[in-house]
């Protein structure tokens, strides 16, 4: 063991630790003692070494409180360079706020936190806080590091526990580092030394999916006071639905009629269901309001109906209400929602997730999911929000893990076709039509509700390489029923083509240039891990200008990798005109680290081939 | 001509219906609008926004500010839904009174069915909560929104703050269809208004009488045999009321464009300052009239003027610094430094101090005036002709009119023989006449030691440059070999050294490599990078591939490879504002280009000089080829801070043009 004192001091931190961080944990002691089913202790001791401004977030002082959760004791001692003590902070000096996030109506959680402006760097602050907490549902894990660029020499943890309470445990990702353990009755605890920082890569797995840790869950919890006894997702799932969601589907007799006249006419469920999801998108909108057990508890469906917002829980839990009425099976579901596609850890049955959505089985079918907080998605498109992820399906017979829709690369199709001309002068003339799917219909969708100022920055972004644009013509179309989106742009750019002398030096992929390379990396740590695959279909027909020919055309092209591949060709269709067909697929999958370094090539290859040059020369010479 | 115009007139007055404006009497009309005809890119509309801000009088409590706020805002399309969400901030003063918020009352109308139905907003829809110390929210949310509906909602707003009236918001980002606001102050109290904003914007001023009543209560104490009394009598006391009242319609939406400095700046809006109060029977107390007034009231603060004079604090630390030294600029140079390195930026800004500056100099760390509060008097106790000036951020806007709220900032004004200085000691790597650039705003205020002050431009004059010379050498693939080095004086060196010395040099580097799609750098370098006195030196040898494009046994490229001005800021057709660039700068380009062995020049492009009316700035470009050398100069150069919108079709094209021209090839063919 070191010396406290020893701690405080940046002089004594291992040279390896200090690679790649920002901040060094010195030492983290996490004690829970669970008193009962209903009641946890949580005293926490961390002392880190801010190493530089970047590593002011791992500092991490924020403590949330509500009526549940009580701060006991709360200091700050702050120490320089040399570990001798700067400053003392108690806990009324900390910043005291309402802890609503962006897109948060209300809440009634707060949050104590650390103000302080560092003077000079390195220098080491020691927290120590002591939390009561009447909600067991959500027990802290032991996870030593909470980001990247960090580093810990040691971390650990301790959970007493009272007989009466069963705790379960997992372990992930600990791999070469050694995980120092034991686990008694009523007693475990865990500690690990020294972890070394590492650096974010792109294209690398989920920073969930590879840090170690100790999940912690008690069998027997509280929740803003129901209480709950689970030992599987069966029983976890029977809890939710009973005692949390099925007293709020209390629908007004007036609704039902309305929605059971709207679907009189339709015989088959998924039809029913496409009329209930398009009344809750045109009755609803997005409003989140987070009050006691309402962090967890939809509010009722009768509250939805007379105020047409909600929260995603309410949301979703609304459109099962209506569906039930015109006696369409579905399922709430609880997510991990973004595009991370973490998953709900399947053989650890607790708390979990931040989003719900909406299940609808299908007979020898696929399962139908419902996003119930979006007003323009349509009818059963869940795009990369919560796409292919394992989620926990609540049904009253109890809980299941199922996977969400994964959107296939051929599915996530983009089709341009085009026309440009070409003067003499170099201005091009434009003409394009672009159908998007799948997840490519996920980037553009929302676009439909821009206002014309918008849409016209947007292309501008969009093909941001071309200067001087002016835009004449944007018509664009939400096809929901087909879920394409479709584009028709019409736009000249001036000085599109460079003159040189009696030649013109034409970029002849004028509308779908790669301009990504991904990151280099010197030494990738991380395998590689592409998410979604998409494929891109270019056709377009060029008009040469009148006083030019052509002096050279470049040879077709075609690149196949693991990756994916992209082949272009330049055909000449008459004197006078070109067609230009480019496909570009990037495959979804996940490859070893020392794959990394050829997917970047790829991606450099295409950007160099997306630049080619056609070269056009005067007629008379 | 005439008749077209008669014609328009008529055509505008037949679709005009009359509007009622009563809370509730929401129209069919206004429910099936589908669009703002006058801007149909609008997503919402305020239909109507009232609000009269007058005097009560409590008894026991005295004069109170009420607020009363009554809006209307139709919401075409889900993108507008926001507005059916409304955020109050409710001040709370230290002392414990604060501002009150009643009778909310709101309803969301929708035609349904081809009828009118309405929504009440319920209480539990309202939320209250602290904020921090100063602030309390109210939150609401209209129920039953759809594009299409009619949101109105009224409330008023009682507070014991009589001194700050908050800003009437005159514009929004959504157009405003009909606008009345009032203001109405018993005679007691003056208040100056100040507009500003795009619009023009005149109140109508008229005059009305108030009253107020006391009532008064007189016990009469009674003994055993007469019970005790209390008798009632009333008196009013008449005064008069001063109103200001305006009337607009069709106020057009605010709209942001880029290179704004702070878009609020153009917002319109009326501003009360509370200038003086006279009460029966008591004297004037006044409050600020005039920049004078102003500043000497600032002076005259605690936290201000007293805070400036204290010097015994650091004396010691001075002395030691200066002691062998009496060049003026030198002790300016030290003494700038030592604090820069001795008390750091908490982040908060102000011209009074909050800890003081005893407590700061002890801690390490404060705000804004403690910092440059402390520097201007650590300078005055050296000998040196040192003057705080009140600045306004960027973020705070322009102070047009005279107001203590018109300031938000403060920095430090030396007069040197050499000439005048400014400094701020809040930024590591803002210099002696380098102000960071939040505090690049117009006009400052340079307090003399006597109460006098008189203003100061803050822009900088001094071009910021960027000075680039690479030696390139390309080979028959087009591959590109070079030594780069650049010399950033200024504003450039400025954000250079807060973004390199932000970051680890494997991060920077990274992020350099990334910036320009896979760039390997060999031989990094950087001087100066904390020795603010000097410029930024940077320099490091690179490979690219792909530089040029091989077409048979040609080369083609455009001599700044990489390095091109890709894209043009300004893209939008029109500009309604001031293009801000804070500072005035110039970057040049000397690149001289070996070519691949076995290759001759065939073409290269035009030297061309292109300048900005007014001498606003200017693009060079020279070129001369010689054996197998190419030899290229370009600079850019754009010599005001801020430039007027009426230029904003010259800039445009300015900058379409110098970029067609970087992007101008170069031919090489084999001999």
């Amino acid at each position: 063991m070191f010396s406290q004192e020893n701690l405080y001091s940046a002089f004594s931190i291992p040279l390896n630790l200090k690679e790649n961080a920002n901040a060094v944990i010195r030492m983290h002691d996490v004690k829970v003692d669970m008193k009962s089913f209903n009641e946890m202790h949580i005293t926490e001791k961390k002392i880190i070494t801010v190493l530089n401004s970047k590593g002011e977030t791992h500092i991490d002082a924020y403590i949330h409180y509500d009526d549940n959760i009580k701060i006991k004791g709360l200091e700050v001692l702050v120490f320089n360079k040399q570990g001798t003590q700067i400053k003392k902070i108690k806990m009324h000096d900390f910043k005291d706020a309402s802890a609503i996030s962006g897109g948060t109506l209300y809440s009634d959680s707060r949050v104590k936190f650390l103000d302080y402006t560092p003077v000079s760097y390195p220098y080491t602050i020691e927290l120590i806080s002591k939390i009561v907490n009447n909600n067991t549902a959500f027990i802290k894990s032991f996870q030593p590091l909470n980001g990247y660029y960090l580093s810990v020499e040691n971390s650990s943890y301790t959970i007493a526990y009272p007989k009466n309470v069963t705790i379960i445990t997992k372990e992930k990702n600990f791999g070469d580092l050694e995980l120092i353990k034991s686990e008694t009755l009523g007693l475990y605890h865990y500690e690990v030394n020294h972890i070394k920082a590492v650096k974010k890569e792109n294209y690398s797995p989920l920073f969930d999916d590879m840090v170690p840790k100790v999940m912690i869950a008690s069998t027997e919890f509280a929740l803003e006071g129901v209480s709950a006894h689970i030992e599987n997702w069966d029983d976890f799932g029977k809890w939710m639905y009973h005692d949390l969601i099925k007293d709020t589907h209390d629908l007004p007799a007036k609704t039902v009629n309305t929605i059971q006249e709207l679907v009189k006419d339709e015989t088959n469920a998924i039809d029913k269901a496409k009329k209930v999801y398009q009344y809750v998108q045109d009755k609803t909108r997005y409003i989140s309001v987070q009050v006691g057990i309402g962090g967890w508890k939809p509010f009722r469906a009768s509250k939805v109906d007379k105020l047409g917002y909600g929260d995603c829980k309410a949301l979703t839990n609304y459109t099962m209400s209506l569906l039930k009425a015109v006696n369409v099976e579905s399922n709430y579901t609880v997510v991990f929602a973004g595009k991370s596609q973490r998953n709900m850890e399947k053989d650890f049955a607790a708390m979990q997730g931040n989003h719900v959505i909406l299940n609808i089985p299908v007979e020898n079918d696929e399962d139908i999911w419902l996003e119930c907080t979006n007003q323009k998605l349509p009818f059963g498109f869940i795009g990369d929000f919560t796409d292919d992820r394992d989620v926990l399906v609540i049904t009253p017979q109890g809980g299941k893990i199922k996977h969400t829709k994964k959107y296939l690369l051929n599915e996530n199709e983009q089709i341009i076709k085009g026309k440009y001309s070409l003067s003499n002068q170099g201005t091009i003339n434009v003409n394009v039509n672009i159908v998007s799917k799948g997840i490519q219909y996920d980037d553009k969708y929302w676009l439909e509700t821009k206002t014309k100022r918008d849409l016209d920055k947007q292309y501008k972004k969009r093909w941001k390489y071309i200067n001087g644009m002016s835009i004449s013509n944007m018509k664009i179309e939400n096809d929901k029923q087909n879920i394409k989106f479709n584009e028709n742009v019409s736009f000249l750019a001036p000085n599109y083509s460079k003159i040189i002398g009696d030649r013109m030096l034409l970029t002849i992929n004028a509308l779908n240039r790669n301009s990504h390379i991904p990151n280099r990396y010197r030494d990738r740590k991380f395998p590689l891990l592409i998410k979604r695959g998409f494929k891109d279909i270019d056709e377009i027909e060029i008009s040469l200008p009148k006083d030019y020919k052509l002096e050279g055309l470049p040879a077709k092209s075609n690149i196949e990798s693991k990756f994916g591949n992209y082949s272009f060709e330049i055909n000449v269709k008459d004197k006078n005109t070109l067609v230009y067909k480019r496909e570009f697929v990037i495959k979804d999958g996940a490859f070893p680290k020392e794959d990394y370094n050829a997917f970047r090539d790829f991606y450099k290859k295409v950007s160099k081939l997306d630049n080619t040059k056609v070269v056009l020369i005067k007629n008379n010479i | 001509m005439r008749i077209i115009a008669v014609l328009l007139i008529f055509c505008f007055a037949s679709t005009v219906f009359s509007q009622d404006y009563k809370f509730g009497k929401v129209s069919k009309e206004e429910l099936q609008e589908k669009f703002n005809p006058k801007d149909s890119t609008a997503n919402a509309t305020y239909l109507y926004k009232k609000r009269y801000t007058y005097f009560q009088y409590d008894q026991g409590e005295g004069f109170r500010l009420m607020t009363d706020v009554h809006e209307r805002i139709k919401i075409y399309n889900q993108e507008g839904f926001n507005y059916a969400t409304k955020q109050l901030r409710l001040h709370v003063s230290s002392t414990g009174s604060r501002e009150e918020l009643t009778s909310i009352k709101g309803y969301t109308y929708n035609i349904i069915g081809g009828k009118i139905e309405d929504f009440k907003l319920a209480k539990d829809g309202i939320f209250e909560s602290k904020l921090n110390k100063y602030n309390n929210q109210v939150k609401f949310t209209m129920p039953n929104i759809k594009p299409g509906s009619v949101v109105e909602y009224k409330y008023t707003i009682k507070s014991p703050f009589v001194s700050t009236v908050d800003d009437f918001i005159l514009q929004h980002n959504i157009p405003i269809k009909k606008l009345d606001a009032k203001f109405e102050a018993p005679e007691y109290f003056t208040y100056k208004m100040n507009t500003k904003g795009f619009l023009p914007i005149r109140p109508k001023n008229t005059k009305a009488n108030g009253k107020i009543t006391f009532v008064n209560k007189t016990r009469t104490s009674g003994s055993i045999r007469v019970a005790s009394r209390t008798s009632f009598s009333t008196s009013e006391v008449e005064y008069s009321k001063n109103i200001s009242i305006f009337n607009l319609e069709n106020i057009p939406a605010l709209k942001d464009e880029p290179y704004v400095n702070n878009i609020n700046n153009y917002r319109s809006s009326v501003a009360y300052e509370l200038s003086f109060t006279k009460f029966p029977q008591s004297t004037i107390e006044y409050y600020s009239t005039t920049w004078e007034d102003v500043v000497k009231r600032i002076f005259k603060s605690p936290s201000f003027g007293k805070e400036l004079n204290k010097s015994g604090y650091f004396e010691d630390k001075i002395d030691a610094l200066i002691d062998k030294v009496s060049n003026p600029a030198i002790r300016m140079t030290l003494i700038y430094n030592y604090l820069k390195s001795q008390v750091k930026w908490n982040g908060f800004y102000g011209y009074y101090t909050d800890e003081g500056v005893k407590a700061a100099f002890k801690n390490n760390t404060g705000n804004v005036a403690d910092i440059n509060l402390m520097l201007t008097a650590m300078l005055r106790y050296a000998g040196l002709k040192a003057n705080p000036v009140l600045v306004s951020t960027r973020k705070n806007g322009i102070p047009l009119f005279p107001t203590r709220e018109g300031y938000n900032y403060v920095v430090t004004h030396v007069r040197l023989p050499e000439g005048v200085m400014l400094l701020d000691a809040t930024s590591q790597y803002s210099t002696i006449n380098v102000l960071p650039l939040r505090t690049l705003n117009w006009q400052g205020r340079v307090m003399a030691e006597h109460g006098g002050s008189e203003l100061i431009d803050l822009y900088p004059k001094t071009i910021s440059k960027n000075i680039v010379s690479m030696l390139l050498n390309l080979d028959e693939e087009g591959n590109l070999k070079g030594k780069y080095r650049s010399t950033k004086t200024n504003h450039k060196a400025l954000s250079f050294r807060k973004q390199y010395n932000s970051l680890s040099k494997d991060d920077f580097l990274a992020k350099l490599d990334n910036k320009y799609n896979g760039l390997e750098i060999l031989d990094y370098k950087v001087e100066n990078d904390y020795d603010v006195s000097k410029p930024i030196v940077e320099s490091y040898s690179f490979i690219k591939e792909n530089q040029a494009d091989v077409v048979g046994d040609k080369l083609y490229f455009s001599p700044l490879f990489f390095f091109k001005t890709s894209e043009s800021p300004f893209k939008l057709d029109k500009r309604e504002f001031p293009i801000d660039f804070g500072f005035p700068s110039k970057t040049t380009y000397r690149i001289s280009i070996s070519l691949p062995q076995g290759y001759k020049v065939e073409y290269h492009p035009e030297q061309v000089v292109m300048k900005l009316p007014d001498n606003l700035g200017g693009f060079k470009y020279n070129i001369s080829s010689k054996g197998n050398l190419i030899q290229v100069i370009i600079s850019t150069e754009l010599s005001e801070p801020i430039v007027s919108s009426q230029y904003y079709d010259a800039i445009k094209s300015y900058f379409n043009d110098f970029i067609a021209k970087e992007g101008e090839q170069i031919i090489l063919t084999k001999i």
